[in-house]
């Protein structure tokens, strides 16, 4: 296909096919390599998730005040991630941007996962997991009436109907490219595909439903998306603790979602376009446009720390006052300003368009976005709790080793599940791509004139 | 009189659209087309001939989302009835924030429904599939089956060919019984 767009031939949609193909052929010693990598974290998590389990939490750093700490960072973290994954694959669908085709697979994978691994923190967070069904709101024998005026109760219904709904988003758009990936597969990934594909055949009857439930779905998953890390935000905003209580929360933490799961769609994206060649499909057009909303949402979440600040200055409220104290100048500010650094300073790289148009560069970026924004989560979590309104009470929390490495795990647990996934699904979409193919071709001309011209 | 399935295979869409359109008035029994990605072009023509409106899915969708919507309306109210329990003064029944089980629940059940919705209208999961059908259809060609009277088959190749066409197949589909 580059070589297509190279010369100034018209690309063919076999080579979509081909392009597609070749990420889904069997991986290499350093794909399984990385694969057992991330296994062997995950089982290590396990480990000392069992140990934690067996001892209690006073293996870990969790400690009044602080009880909401590490677990409850990579809980918001990975909610957090999953958002850009609905918003490229939902929202950027409903405004037709088609520079969405070759990256909305990558991202819908990522949210489905990263919600996955969200939903094991409040579990793990859990002193007697065993009792984690007490968590589902139900009416029973113990007169623990399920109280639907707590926001944990709507966090409850926000993120099982966000994971529902993801996963249902992300197989209906599979199943045409799982037809086209079953009759060019032999053997049992024929028989794979032959099964998520249903039988399809791409009939006008069946693309017409395609079309219309593809759209509802999208129409479905945008409000959601913005309501989910709403409620994720109230169950910080509804009490009244300094640092949480605020009603900024809501659009803060979503723009903050949307920054951070567009980072580590980057993250993802830059290394498999370049192992499994994906080059000439994920073009530097497409990584240009995510660069410009990754710069877009850094802006806003820059805007809404200066005005939460703001909010506390003028209110002069002496509690707000403290606890921004210590989250500025406090033990743990350089957290804060580390947060700063990587979220607002270096962010704005990408006015460049150079940067947005190197991968290296982009590959760095999306990092410090990663490292900035869990510890944002952090700093709002276990910052604000370190310094409540009882100032005996307050302590700074510390890590340990338990929650180190469970953290560790939990990206080795994703980072497993999504290379697996994307070995064996069509990790692009190649009926969309063929949609937009003399579409593609035609930006990428007009974009990026001087890459023929070189 | 045999019944036959003349089955064309098109380089383009637009070039399947015109064998679509072809068909209109021709001596045919039904006809189905089949393509790599939902083409404007292709979806137009069949929407031309077969006068199709808009997808049902969407009343799927729509029952979903109210199901939904009275499902959170009774779990919320049913349960502060029956637990009839006062919280810090607030009244039994607060509806503000029972509205976010009711969003949820509607777009929960509305997208489940929706699905459902889909698979029983186009007809899946179909593993024996259509008569027909080319691997390719799924991969880079359009196709178009057209069933009609084996005496009409010729008529109909000539229509698909001026449209473009660039393989035609014929496939008896049913054996007329022999006359004594």
């Amino acid at each position: 296909m580059a070589a297509a767009l190279e010369q100034d031939l018209e690309p063919r949609y076999i080579d979509v096919d081909r392009q597609v193909q070749r990420a889904l052929a069997p991986g290499g010693l350093t794909y399984w390599m990385w694969v057992l990598f991330c296994a062997f974290l995950t089982a290590l998590g396990i480990g000392f998730w069992t140990n934690q389990i067996y001892k209690g939490l006073g293996v870990t750093g969790l400690a009044q005040p602080t009880m909401w700490a590490v677990y409850i960072t990579n809980f918001v973290f990975w909610v957090g991630i999953a958002h850009s994954g609905t918003l490229i694959s939902a929202i950027l669908f409903l405004f037709r941007s088609r520079w969405r085709t070759a990256i909305y697979r990558c991202a819908e994978t990522m949210t489905v996962f990263a919600v996955a691994t969200a939903g094991l923190f409040p579990l793990i967070h859990l002193g007697r997991v065993w009792f984690f069904y007490w968590v589902v709101p139900y009416p029973n024998e113990r007169y623990l009436q399920p109280d639907f005026r707590s926001p944990l109760v709507w966090d409850f219904f926000a993120i099982g109907t966000y994971f529902t709904i993801s996963t249902v988003f992300l197989f209906t758009g599979l199943i045409p490219d799982c037809a086209n990936a079953r009759e060019l597969s032999t053997g049992w990934r024929k028989i794979l595909y032959s099964i998520f594909s249903f039988g399809w055949q791409g009939t006008d009857r069946q693309w017409r439903n395609f079309q219309m439930v593809y759209l509802l779905l999208a129409g479905f998953a945008t409000p959601l998306v913005l309501s989910v890390h709403s409620v994720v935000s109230w169950d910080f905003a509804m009490t009244q603790l300094p640092g949480w209580h605020s009603t900024i929360f809501a659009p803060y933490f979503v723009a903050g979602a949307i920054f951070s799961g567009c980072g580590l769609v980057l993250t993802l994206i830059i290394p498999m376009r370049r192992f499994w060649r994906l080059k000439d499909v994920v073009t530097v057009w497409h990584l240009d446009n995510l660069a410009k909303v990754i710069l877009l949402t850094s802006l806003i979440i820059s805007y809404s720390y200066l005005v939460e600040s703001f909010m506390v200055w003028y209110s002069q409220d002496s509690l707000e006052l403290t606890t921004f104290h210590y989250r500025y100048f406090g033990p743990q500010g350089y957290l804060f300003w580390i947060m700063v650094l990587c979220n607002c300073v270096i962010p704005l790289l990408l006015f460049s368009p150079r940067v947005r148009t190197n991968t290296v560069w982009l590959f760095v970026i999306s990092i410090f976005v990663n490292i900035g924004m869990w510890l944002e989560r952090f700093v709002i979590i276990a910052g604000s709790l370190a310094t409540n309104t009882m100032p005996s009470q307050w302590r700074f929390y510390t890590w340990h080793i338990t929650e180190a490495v469970i953290t560790l795990a939990s990206f080795g647990w994703f980072l497993m599940n999504f290379s697996l996934f994307a070995k064996f699904m069509p990790i692009v979409s190649m009926t969309e791509m063929k949609e937009g193919i003399a579409w593609l071709r035609q930006a990428i001309k007009t974009s990026y004139p001087y890459r023929k011209a070189a | 009189m045999s019944e036959v399935a003349v089955i064309s295979t098109f380089g383009t869409d637009q070039e399947c659209a015109h064998g679509i359109l072809a068909l209109e008035g021709a001596p045919i029994t039904e006809f189905r087309s089949f393509s790599p990605f939902p083409s404007e072009h292709v979806m137009e023509a069949v929407d031309h001939v077969r006068a199709w409106g808009r997808s049902p899915v969407r009343y799927w969708q729509l029952f979903g989302g109210i199901t939904g919507v009275l499902t959170a309306i009774a779990i919320t109210f049913g349960t502060s009835w029956e637990w009839n329990l006062i919280a810090g003064g607030r009244p039994i029944i607060s509806v503000p924030p029972y509205i976010i089980i009711m969003f949820e629940l509607m777009i929960l059940m509305g997208g489940l429904s929706g699905l459902t919705g889909f698979f029983l209208h186009s007809r899946m999961p179909e593993y024996d599939g259509y008569r027909g059908y080319r691997s390719r259809f799924s991969e880079d060609k359009f196709g178009l089956v057209v069933h009609c009277e084996e005496s009409s088959a010729a008529r109909v190749e000539a229509l698909l060919r001026e449209a473009g066409a660039e393989d035609l197949t014929r496939e008896i589909l049913e054996q007329a019984p022999a006359h004594h």
